[in-house]
């Protein structure tokens, strides 16, 4: 019974890509139809040095069971540092929410290049296979209001 | 033990003096074993001060607490020093402080306490429960002597001694004007025994012990406002648009409030320790503070509160760090 | 405008790229359902001329102030539909785009599957619209003028493009004649024309420019501001010499009490010079310089009865006064060619560089070999550190020697130096200093040893065969070691072609020292804030498609300074530098960026934590008047930030906002997004 729940379950992953490498990256995927899983929503953002390490959290909150935050490989940042500050900032946050018991297969973090489309559907494929395996994240979501 | 009468008379000096404003330091409490702060504004209020190992507030705080009430028309804001006395971890609060420019280095005057531990109340409240009347608490060798009632009591130092101390590598100020006695050298290492064995159970196990502990969380904010650290004017659990955690007690804001709080402190915390201290549910934030502290030393080789000239931690990065979690 | 939101929403089918997998009909009444939406419309074309006047007409009809697209990628049609939304009489920043064609049609074949995903990015965008604001594109100026820092070939080419076009320049040189390390080489590989020969005439027409202003023996102090509007000052060093008076004569260097007693530095040393000197006959400009630290006059106080030069000069040009002079200048764009040194061999002590006299760096033996140099072109064994002797009859005539050894890779594809790449120039210049000595010395035993040759340019790899058809013998093998065994030199290596170990006797020895970063680079970047790559050169902004530019606007690259290069290449990129320069000068407007990040500086504590970690030094932390109290905060210079936002993620207070990438635009999407 766990498991049949396991393989039906579809997890929903939030993705912040950053405009210059990964967002065209995945755009490449798109050009070259390389096809993966749907479960990915993507946030634009300029830079991933723009993501903020408590919108892992907001979203988590909100009912997403992943997190995935990409940008440009280090020394490709369109704005020469953005990634280096993310992969600090995240390193850190992922190491923390493990420390609470939150599976850090659920925040991840990849460099895609603009040239990276297969990459894309690579990443996309293993954080989808890793999500699936820690199941639903159902610890702290929030109530969904309706006022 | 720092002499109190000189404590007192290096307060009146200081306190004397034309750049000086306000002094901050401890003064008897009103009952039990406590002490609390104490603001002296004129020489004449210095001989209410005192320093034992019941002065565990961490006075950085009120530094930049300070309310800055509007200045009327024609008038100058009061830009005097501020002095104020800090224990050796207090102290690394001020560095930090200094370190994301909160002030100027000559904004204040820092009365240096050589600290040789102080106790954790809680442990003394819980050997001692009934003692209400005045009592006093000094150290004596490697025993804390306890005076209250007309009885004298000596407890082995580690038997009272706040954990902090036990772990604590920076007895001396590192920063002072005034060091009122000899410094004292390191006497404990962090071996982060205590985040390390949590770190290794199971995701289901951290789990279920962290909800039981964020579902007791009030949200009183006493966390924050206590932490020498959190100072912003206008803090984002207070704002409402974007409201990025609401207001409700429930364990999924409680949750996203904790991990904000020690979030916020990473490469930042001092470890003074007072959030948990003045948690009136006992969640344990040191041990939030701690995973934070440690990771920051081992993956960046950084520590707060140590360099005035430091780089903020989490606004530089060197290109090598570590990256084995990239996909 | 700020009322209430009312968004119009359009689906595009893209003919069957979309509408083949998602179904527009259902994204669309989806979105018609959605708050604030009071049209949504799905058409074949979005972007066709009838598909914008869909979004223009209803912005006029239903009195749209949001719209959003869902189509291909913004990074396709964004620029597009922006225009769309000015033409319709809106701020082109109230739109927002959902991408349901590279990431979603394309990627997904399960219909149902996709047009979910469709819905989810559209809402998305939707709630995202319903917070986004007007910007403002502002224009800033472009003083038409460009400052370029280093007066070698690279800047000297550029400098004389820009000149041409029309537009005034500023060259500053640090030495006090431009031509760089062209001007010490004798010829230039492979087709062997003079480097002097081709160079000198540039310089002249540096020189002469009416629109290039030349500073010499002048350093760059400091530099504030941003594209279009940068604000230079220079320190002209003082030369104690009157440049309008000095007629370049030369009296003055022959009557120099230290005439020949001090090395100069164009000749690497192996030449000597006066205190008062030219650094070769052909410096521009033709003016002397007096080098203060040698000076008798001007270091000890003392010359003889009255200096030396002074006596002779019948123009009067001596002026011991003479003090360093700061001029400043205003300027529109940037050029950095500050150029490179040769490695220092000394870091491979194993190959006895400063201990034996006859081994020498690539560069010394250029002069040697250089009809200008010290020895007139004659390849000699040098005997160094000793006096010169007074009477020239007195001194033997050099040896000449019947052996010249060269080894490759000094300095480069050398992690133990720590300087991984390879220096693209030595191969050939080696190639050609073997041609040169053949050519001179034709019973010469010529060796090289090298690691790999690499040939790779035009006319390399033919004129690598013509040195190996002249007789030099390469050895492929990285010498471990140089000695002295009675008074010829050994070098010890290993052939790795045969694996065969060998000491291999010669009279000379040449290193083939790689190109590094100068030594003084840090003082540029200081003051441009400029970024180093690994290798420590300077960082363009892009290694492919922005390779002369850095990350800030209106700074260029050209020559050496942002890797190793041969002539042609540092040509080509100082061309490219200057016309990339050209463009806002021609301009005379650049646009600045409009998503830039702006402070709240009721809220701002003054941390500085965003000021640290600003890639583009755009924020600074100034005083200002907080009822009363003098509090510091930040404050963004607009036409310095990039609009990344990685300032936004570091705000603890979120004082700092991103333009069109706020907290409360981004929140609404992760919400909408996260929700299953």
């Amino acid at each position: 019974m766990a498991e049949a729940t396991q393989t039906d379950f579809q997890p929903n992953i939030v993705a912040f890509l950053c405009n210059w490498c990964s967002y065209a990256g995945a755009d490449l995927a798109g050009t070259s139809r390389t096809q993966y899983p749907s479960n990915v929503r993507v946030i634009r953002v300029m830079c991933s040095g723009r993501v903020n390490p408590m919108f892992v959290v907001n979203a988590l909150q909100e009912g997403a069971d992943g997190v995935l935050v990409s940008g440009c490989h280090p020394g490709d940042c369109h704005y020469m540092q953005g990634n280096y500050y993310a992969r600090r900032r995240f390193k850190l946050m992922r190491n923390f929410l493990e420390y609470l018991g939150i599976e850090p297969e659920r925040v991840r973090m990849s460099w895609v290049s603009a040239s990276e489309g297969a990459k894309w559907k690579e990443v996309i494929e293993e954080v989808v296979e890793g999500v699936k395996a820690v199941g639903p994240m159902n610890k702290f979501q929030r109530r969904q209001l309706n006022w | 033990m720092v002499d109190v009468s000189k404590l007192r008379e290096t307060a009146r000096e200081i306190i004397s003096r034309e750049d000086v404003r306000e002094l901050i330091g401890y003064r008897a409490g009103t009952y039990g074993f406590r002490a609390r702060p104490a603001f002296v504004y004129d020489p004449g209020e210095v001989d209410q001060l005192i320093f034992n190992p019941a002065c565990v507030n961490n006075l950085a705080t009120y530094i930049t607490l300070e309310e800055k009430l509007p200045v009327p028309r024609g008038q100058e804001p009061d830009l005097r020093k501020v002095a104020v006395m800090v224990k050796g971890c207090d102290s690394r609060a001020l560095v930090q402080q200094m370190a994301e420019n909160a002030y100027e280095r000559d904004r204040i005057l820092v009365i240096g306490i050589p600290c040789t531990g102080v106790v954790d109340m809680d442990k003394v409240q819980a050997r001692f429960p009934d003692v209400l009347g005045p009592g006093e608490i000094s150290l004596e060798g490697d025993k804390f002597v306890l005076i209250f009632d007309g009885r004298r009591e000596e407890i082995p130092k580690e038997e009272l001694l706040a954990d902090k101390c036990k772990r604590c590598r920076f007895p001396t100020p590192l920063v002072y004007d005034v060091l009122l006695d000899e410094e004292v050298a390191p006497f404990a290492t962090d071996d982060y025994s205590d985040v390390e064995a949590l770190e290794s159970r199971s995701q289901d196990e951290k789990w279920a012990y962290w909800e039981e502990k964020f579902s007791r969380c009030i949200r009183c904010y006493s966390c924050r406002n206590v932490c020498p650290m959190c100072y912003c004017n206008d803090c984002i659990l207070d704002r409402l648009r974007p409201q990025w955690i609401r207001r409700s007690v429930d364990i999924s804001e409680n949750t996203a409030f904790h991990i904000a709080r020690a979030y916020h402190l990473a490469g930042r915390c001092i470890q003074c320790g007072e959030c948990q201290r003045v948690c009136p549910v006992e969640i344990p934030l040191m041990e939030l503070n701690r995973k934070l502290y440690k990771d920051v030393e081992e993956l960046y080789d950084f520590e707060p509160g140590v360099k005035v000239d430091a780089p903020p931690l989490l606004s530089s990065y060197r290109p090598d760090d570590p990256e084995d979690f990239i996909l | 405008m700020n009322g209430k939101p009312k968004i119009g929403v359009y689906v595009c089918h893209c003919g069957t790229n979309i509408a083949g997998t998602v179904n527009v009909e259902e994204v669309r009444d989806f979105a018609a359902s959605l708050p604030d939406v009071v049209v949504a419309r799905n058409y074949s074309y979005m972007c066709s001329d009838p598909g914008q006047a869909l979004i223009t007409e209803d912005i006029k009809n239903y009195g749209l102030n949001r719209v959003v697209v869902a189509s291909c990628s913004p990074r396709m049609h964004e620029p597009t539909f922006r225009k769309t939304l000015e033409s319709g009489g809106l701020n082109p920043f109230y739109l927002e785009m959902a991408n349901i064609r590279e990431q979603c049609s394309w990627v997904h074949e399960d219909p149902i599957a996709a047009t979910e995903k469709a819905k989810r990015l559209l809402e998305a965008a939707v709630v995202k619209a319903r917070n986004l604001e007007a910007l403002e594109q502002k224009e800033v100026d472009v003083e038409p003028s460009c400052l370029i820092i280093g007066g070698g070939i690279a800047g000297i080419q550029a400098a004389l493009d820009i000149a041409d076009a029309g537009f005034k320049v500023y060259l500053v040189e640090k030495s006090p004649t431009i031509g760089g390390h062209m001007a010490q080489l004798d010829k230039t590989f492979p087709t062997l024309d003079c480097s002097a020969c081709i160079l000198t005439p540039k310089m002249v027409d540096v020189a002469n420019h009416p629109n290039i202003e030349l500073m010499t023996y002048s350093q760059v102090e400091e530099i504030t501001g941003y594209i279009g509007n940068f604000n230079v000052k220079v320190r002209k060093k003082a030369r104690f010499v009157d440049m309008d008076k000095c007629t370049g004569c030369g009296d003055c260097a022959e009557a120099c009490r230290l005439a020949g007693r001090i090395p100069n530095e164009f000749d690497e040393g192996i030449g000597m010079r006066g205190a008062i000197y030219l650094p070769f006959p052909q410096a521009v400009p033709a003016k002397y310089t007096i080098d203060k630290e040698n000076c008798l006059f001007l270091a000890k106080g003392k010359c003889g009865e009255t200096p030396k030069c002074q006596e002779v000069c019948q123009a009067g040009a001596i002026n011991f006064e003479q003090q360093d002079e700061i001029v400043e200048f205003k300027v529109g764009t940037i050029i950095v060619a500050t150029g490179y040194d040769v490695f220092d061999a000394r870091k491979k002590p194993e190959y006895g560089y400063g201990i034996y006299d006859n081994v020498l760096t690539a560069l010394e033996f250029e002069r040697l070999v250089n009809a200008s140099g010290p020895t007139g072109g004659k390849i000699v064994m040098l005997e160094r550190g000793k006096k010169k002797k007074k009477k020239e009859e007195e001194a033997e005539a050099p040896k000449v020697p019947k052996s010249i050894t060269f080894i490759q890779c000094v300095g480069s594809r050398d992690k133990s130096v720590g300087n991984e790449y390879c220096s693209r120039v030595c191969c050939m210049y080696t190639a050609k200093l073997a041609h040169l000595v053949k050519d001179k010395i034709p019973d010469c035993e010529v060796t090289i040893f090298y690691m790999d040759v690499r040939a790779f340019g035009k006319g390399f790899e033919e004129f690598y065969d013509r040195v190996r058809r002249e007789g030099v013998r390469y050895i492929r093998g990285n010498p471990s070691e140089i000695f002295r065994r009675g008074d010829k030199l050994v070098v010890k290596a290993e052939d790795t072609l045969t694996a065969t170990p060998l000491e291999h006797e010669t009279d000379m020895v040449v290193l083939s020292v790689g190109l590094v970063p100068r030594s003084d680079n840090r003082e540029i970047i200081d003051i441009l804030k400029l970024s180093q790559s690994s290798d420590l050169f300077y960082l363009e902004a892009h290694p492919k498609l922005r390779p002369v530019d850095t990350a800030s606007d209106g700074i260029f690259l050209a020559g050496v300074c942002q890797g190793p290069k041969d002539i042609p290449d540092a040509v080509a990129q100082a061309k490219g530098a200057a016309s990339a320069a050209m463009i806002p000068m021609a301009k005379g407007k650049v646009k600045v960026e409009a998503q830039t990040s702006v402070v709240n500086e009721e809220t701002c504590r003054g941390c500085g934590f965003c000021v640290e970690l600003c890639p583009f030094t755009a924020i600074e932390l100034v005083e200002v008047n907080r009822q009363g109290w003098p509090v510091k905060v930040a404050r963004v210079n607009e036409a310095l930030c990039k609009g990344c936002g990685a300032c936004v993620a570091a705000c603890l207070s979120g004082s700092i906002q991103q333009r069109s990438f706020k907290d409360n635009q981004l929140l609404p999407q992760i919400k909408v997004l996260g929700v299953k």
